[in-house]
C-alpha cells in the first residue's frame, strides 16, 4: 500500500482524482467513479437550463466522495471567487478547484488571477486547489497564500498529450512542500504512472476516461496506473544507465 | 370593458433571470419562481442581486422591479 495522501490536514483515500464532464451519462459517470475508486471527483457550477430538465449531479457522486467545485468560466480573480462562494454555499464542503482561463484556444490559466483569488478564498476557509501553469514563484506565492495544493497542467486541458511539462513539475515536486497535483493533459494510464514516478502526490483526470469507449473500465486502468506510478516512486526508481550492466551472474558459463 | 395604458406595467415586473429579461407578476416570491420552473430547490443557490441566498431564504424574498437572480447548480465538469 501506497503512503497515505494527506491535503489540508485530511486523509485522502486514493491518489486518482476524477472530473465529471464530458460524460454520456451520470449513471456512467457514476459507475466510473465507483470503479476508479476516487475519493475526490470535480464538477462546476452553471446557470441551470430548465429546458433540459437533468438531474441533480450530486445524487449520482457517492457520499463518501469529496466533491470539489472548480471554478471554471471563471476569466479573472473576482469572477473565480464569486464562483467559489457560491458553490460554497450549495453545501458541498470547502473544496475548492481555482480555475482562471482568460484563453479560449489553448485554455491555459492567468496564474496572477489564480493567485489574487486564492489570497481571498484561503482567509475565507476554503481548501484552495489551485490550477496553474507549472512556475515555481509563483507556486511559492500559492504556498504562501494558503494553497493546501498545487496543481500543474501536464499539457493543455482536454488534448490528452500526456507530461509535456514534465521537468518544470519534477521542480514544483522538489521545491514545493505542498502536494502536487497534476492536472490536464493526462490522455493514457502511462502517463499517469510517469506523473506519479516522478513524485506527484496525485493525478486528476476527466476528458481521458469520459471520452473513452469504455469509461468505466479506463477509469479503473488509470486508477491502477496512479498506484502503480506511486508505489514506484516510493520505493525508489534505479538509475538510468548508459551502458548494459549484466542482471544474470557473470560467473560460471557453461563454457 | 376598460383597458387603460399602463395596466401591464402595474401589475407585471421586468426581473433578469440568468441574464434574460422576464416578465413576473407583481409580488412573485423567489419560491415561486423556482416552483414555476420546476426547480428542485435542493439543488441550487441563487445570487439576488449580487448576494448568495440559500434555499431557506427563498420563501421570504419577495420579488421587485429591476432585481437580478442567478440560478445555478452543479454540472460535471473537471
Amino acid at each position: 500500500m501506497a503512503n497515505q495522501l494527506i491535503i489540508a490536514g485530511q486523509p485522502v483515500r486514493s491518489r486518482f482524482f476524477l472530473g465529471t464532464g464530458k460524460f454520456a451519462s451520470y449513471k456512467i459517470m457514476q459507475e466510473a467513479i465507483v470503479s476508479s475508486g476516487a475519493h475526490i471527483v470535480t464538477v462546476a457550477l452553471r446557470r441551470i437550463d430548465p429546458q433540459a430538465k437533468d438531474d441533480n449531479i450530486l445524487e449520482y457522486i457517492p457520499k463518501d466522495c469529496i466533491v470539489m467545485a472548480n471554478t471554471s468560466g471563471a476569466r479573472d480573480a473576482q469572477e473565480a471567487i464569486r464562483v467559489a462562494r457560491l458553490a460554497r454555499a450549495l453545501g458541498c464542503g470547502n473544496w475548492i478547484k481555482i480555475e482562471v482561463i482568460p484563453d479560449n484556444k489553448y485554455l491555459l490559466p492567468d496564474n496572477a488571477q489564480t493567485i489574487l483569488a486564492a489570497e481571498v478564498l484561503a482567509k475565507e476557509g476554503f481548501i484552495v486547489m489551485p490550477y496553474v501553469n507549472p512556475d515555481l514563484a509563483d507556486a511559492r506565492r500559492l504556498r504562501d497564500a494558503g494553497a493546501a495544493s498545487i496543481m500543474p497542467l501536464g499539457a493543455p486541458i482536454g488534448t490528452n498529450k500526456g507530461l509535456r511539462t514534465r521537468e518544470l513539475i519534477k521542480i514544483l515536486i522538489e521545491e514545493i512542500e505542498l502536494p502536487i497535483v497534476v492536472d490536464a493533459g493526462i490522455g493514457r494510464p502511462s502517463h499517469a504512472a510517469q506523473a506519479m514516478e516522478i513524485g506527484a502526490a496525485a493525478v486528476l483526470v476527466n476528458t481521458a476516461v469520459a471520452t473513452s469507449d469504455d469509461p468505466i473500465l479506463i477509469a479503473r486502468a488509470f486508477s491502477l496506473a496512479v498506484e502503480a506510478g506511486r508505489l514506484a516512486y516510493e520505493s525508489g526508481v534505479s538509475p538510468i544507465k548508459e551502458s548494459a550492466r549484466a542482471s544474470s551472474p557473470l560467473t560460471g558459463f557453461l563454457r | 370593458m376598460l383597458r387603460h395604458k399602463g395596466f401591464f406595467m402595474e401589475t407585471s415586473i421586468k426581473v433578469r433571470i440568468n441574464g434574460e429579461d422576464v416578465l413576473l407578476a407583481k409580488e412573485a416570491s423567489l419560491a415561486a419562481v423556482i416552483a414555476g420552473r420546476k426547480i428542485d430547490p435542493q439543488a441550487v443557490v441563487v445570487e439576488y442581486n449580487g448576494a448568495i441566498l440559500t434555499r431557506e431564504k427563498f420563501d421570504s424574498v419577495v420579488l421587485k422591479e429591476n432585481d437580478s437572480l442567478e440560478i445555478v447548480s452543479f454540472v460535471g465538469g473537471g
